[in-house]
């Protein structure tokens, strides 16, 4: 059975999420979705599909209290199965007050769900106008650019010049992984947010700390990047070790975790993806002979005390 | 009854039966009166096939979309489709539809009828729905969460829903009341009730099962499987429940006392690949059909831990089986469109 990729649409109210959704239903790209959103009536198209869920979030009874998943969406995604060969994709829209790691952890979490699915990306949707209004007064707002794989900041015309570059530059130290389009309408190639592959462990090297600029720490935002390099090899069973514990006790905080590592005796690369708790990493493809082998790790995440994981990271150091 | 005996690698759908696609994933199949095997398809059609020669299906598109659920009319001569396009529809051999009802904007799943009380249900999100025979709504309950499993209590005067957070038990007939609760902390999503009436037992998000006696709410977890549970069968007289989930067809006892608290499983066909997807009890005897994700399906007999294969691996996961009321039948569907038919009535006893 072929796995379906799924994009997942957040993006606070207002924002222009729905135009987005309108946008990738009605252009010409030949290809047919299910859209599985929360109320019927903005949008309605009758060449694809669209189901109508209840945000069910459900806590696994597993003794990991962060570890949440849409019960409706295991649900549906096994319904829509049942019908072959009726769509190339699955969009899922969150409402806009939504956090978006329990639509996350279903992938980590639900077998038949990683089965037939894959989680593409993340697409925020951000209203470059009054988004830093959004970030003072809703947590939501700031997890949707937190979990963001793709980030759209939309209504650019709104926003002069200066103020812009300030706004990104906020959303980058809340989360520096994404790819940001500044849009208008929500105008962008599709192929700009469709097949990212963002969750994928073979396509995770978008990485570029380099966006993190040191001076603008700021705003003492509760959400902030922190990414963690070094060219010199890690010890791969102290780092995993130390990873894995982090993560257990730090879970709640860390929203998001990725990082592409260097062990020492090992010429492949050590891909880590992670939502909260939950941890996902694989040896990929190898290093090539002529590349810097620089490790790099980004926690997304609340309350992190950057110092503190330097050292700990580096006392992976092999 | 014995089994057949197996012989070298042939399968009994080779030895005594047939089968033949239906080009649409098979979401369950029922026998009715006369030897008509009815299958509910993944397109929204219903197949009516006789069941003895597989030959000249006639399809009844019932739903536009899925069809997601499939339980005989209590009467035995319409089968109940539950649909994503949000309709509960009777469909008789005929062909004829009848819708009994639809609430919009949800998928009708899971569906339960019961031959003892005429009643059949059908769960539309968080609202289980209740109808007589002729179609009339007798009674409408609705919950906190999607309910995700159905059952009626074997005399049919009381059903069960399961839900994130446990169980509610209603009266079939009581207009006004307020539900009987059992708890338990997490997803429930499948149900069953034994044919005692004794014990209620749901399969949860959590890759277990959760088990309560219906007279004190006692609990009991049955644990240890590598995937989730999406098929339970009690044996006669609920000896035990068959489950799938596993590699194995693990068997719970039931007929001691306490249930399976503090018992093993029954670990039966062992050795073939893969999970086992669904599983039916025989109506009369102690042997359990099993499908596996691989398209392999065996019957497999309690006590001897006899195995004999039905149908050699292929044609997608097994998604249905089902016996005819007699147990001289069974049928199976796959999610690829395949569905096929063996004969028991030839069996001869192993010397």
């Amino acid at each position: 059975m072929n796995q379906i990729p799924v994009t997942v649409l957040t993006g606070y109210l207002g924002a222009g999420k729905t135009t987005l959704l309108n946008r990738i239903l009605t252009e010409e790209h030949g290809k047919k979705y299910a859209v599985v959103v929360n109320e019927f009536g903005e949008i309605g198209i009758d060449n694809d599909l669209v189901v109508n869920a209840d945000e069910e979030v459900f806590e696994m009874n597993n003794g990991c209290i962060c570890c949440t998943v849409r019960g409706d969406l295991i649900r549906i995604l096994g319904g829509l199965m049942k019908r072959q060969g009726g769509f190339d994709g699955i969009l899922i829209e969150t409402t806009g007050l939504a956090d978006p790691a329990p639509v996350a952890q279903t992938f980590f979490v639900d077998e038949d769900v990683r089965r037939r699915t894959w989680l593409d990306s993340i697409v925020t949707v951000v209203d470059a106008r009054h988004v830093v209004q959004r970030l003072e007064d809703s947590h939501e707002a700031l997890e949707q650019i937190a979990f963001a794989d793709v980030i759209l900041l939309n209504k650019t015309d709104l926003v002069p010049a200066d103020e812009l570059a300030q706004v990104e530059t906020r959303i980058r130290s809340i989360n520096a992984t994404p790819v940001i389009h500044h849009t208008q309408r929500c105008e962008v190639g599709l192929d700009m947010v469709l097949g990212r592959r963002a969750f994928d462990l073979d396509r995770i090297l978008a990485i570029e700390p380099d966006f993190l600029s040191e001076d603008d720490h700021e705003h003492d935002d509760a959400v902030k990047s922190v990414c963690l390099r070094t060219d010199r090899p890690l010890d791969g069973v102290r780092l995993t070790e130390w990873l894995q514990r982090l993560l257990v006790e730090r879970g709640q905080d860390l929203l998001r975790t990725k990082g592409i590592l260097s062990f020492a005796g090992q010429d492949k690369q050590y891909v880590i993806q992670a939502v909260h708790m939950l941890m996902e990493g694989n040896f990929t493809k190898p290093w090539s002979p002529d590349e810097n082998r620089e490790s790099r790790l980004v926690f997304i995440g609340r309350n992190i005390d950057e110092l503190e994981l330097r050292q700990q990271f580096d006392a992976c150091i092999a | 009854m014995s089994l057949p005996a197996q012989q070298g690698t042939t399968s009994l759908l080779d030895r005594a039966g047939t089968g033949r696609t239906l080009d649409a994933y098979v979401v369950g199949v029922v026998f009715l009166k006369d030897g008509l095997l009815a299958a509910a398809l993944g397109d929204g059609r219903v197949a009516f096939i006789d069941s003895e020669s597989m030959n000249s299906p006639s399809f009844v598109s019932v739903h536009d979309g899925a069809c997601l659920s499939l339980a005989v009319d209590p009467g035995e001569q319409r089968v109940l489709t539950g649909g994503d396009d949000a309709r509960l529809v009777s469909t008789g051999t005929d062909g004829e539809t009848t819708e009994i009802a639809a609430i919009a904007e949800r998928w009708v799943e899971p569906i339960a009828a019961s031959r003892a009380s005429g009643l059949c249900a059908a769960v539309f999100g968080k609202t289980v729905s209740l109808f007589a025979q002729d179609g009339t709504a007798v009674g409408a309950f609705d919950h906190a969460n999607t309910v995700g499993g159905l059952a009626f209590h074997p005399k049919g005067r009381r059903i069960a829903a399961a839900h994130y957070g446990g169980v509610s038990l209603w009266w079939a007939k009581q207009s006004t009341q307020e539900p009987k609760r059992l708890g338990w902390p997490g997803s429930h999503l499948g149900l069953t009730w034994s044919p005692d009436g004794k014990y209620i037992v749901t399969a949860m998000q959590e890759n277990e099962l959760h088990g309560w006696r219906v007279s004190d709410g006692a609990d009991m977890q049955m644990s240890g499987y590598p995937t989730k549970v999406k098929s339970m069968s009690w044996l006669p007289k609920g000896r035990y429940l068959a489950t799938g989930g596993a590699e194995s067809v693990v068997c719970w006892p039931f007929h001691g006392k306490g249930g399976p608290v503090g018992k093993a499983p029954l670990d039966l066909g062992r050795g073939f690949e893969g999970l086992v997807t669904v599983v039916a009890a025989h109506p009369r005897h102690d042997v359990v059909a099993a499908g596996y994700e691989d398209g392999a399906t065996i019957l497999v007999q309690i006590d001897r831990a006899h195995t004999v294969v039905v149908k050699r691996p292929g044609k997608g996961s097994v998604t249905a089986l089902a016996w005819s009321a007699d147990g001289r039948h069974l049928a199976l569907g796959t999610e690829s469109g395949f569905v096929g038919r063996i004969g028991l009535s030839d069996w001869r006893t192993p010397s």
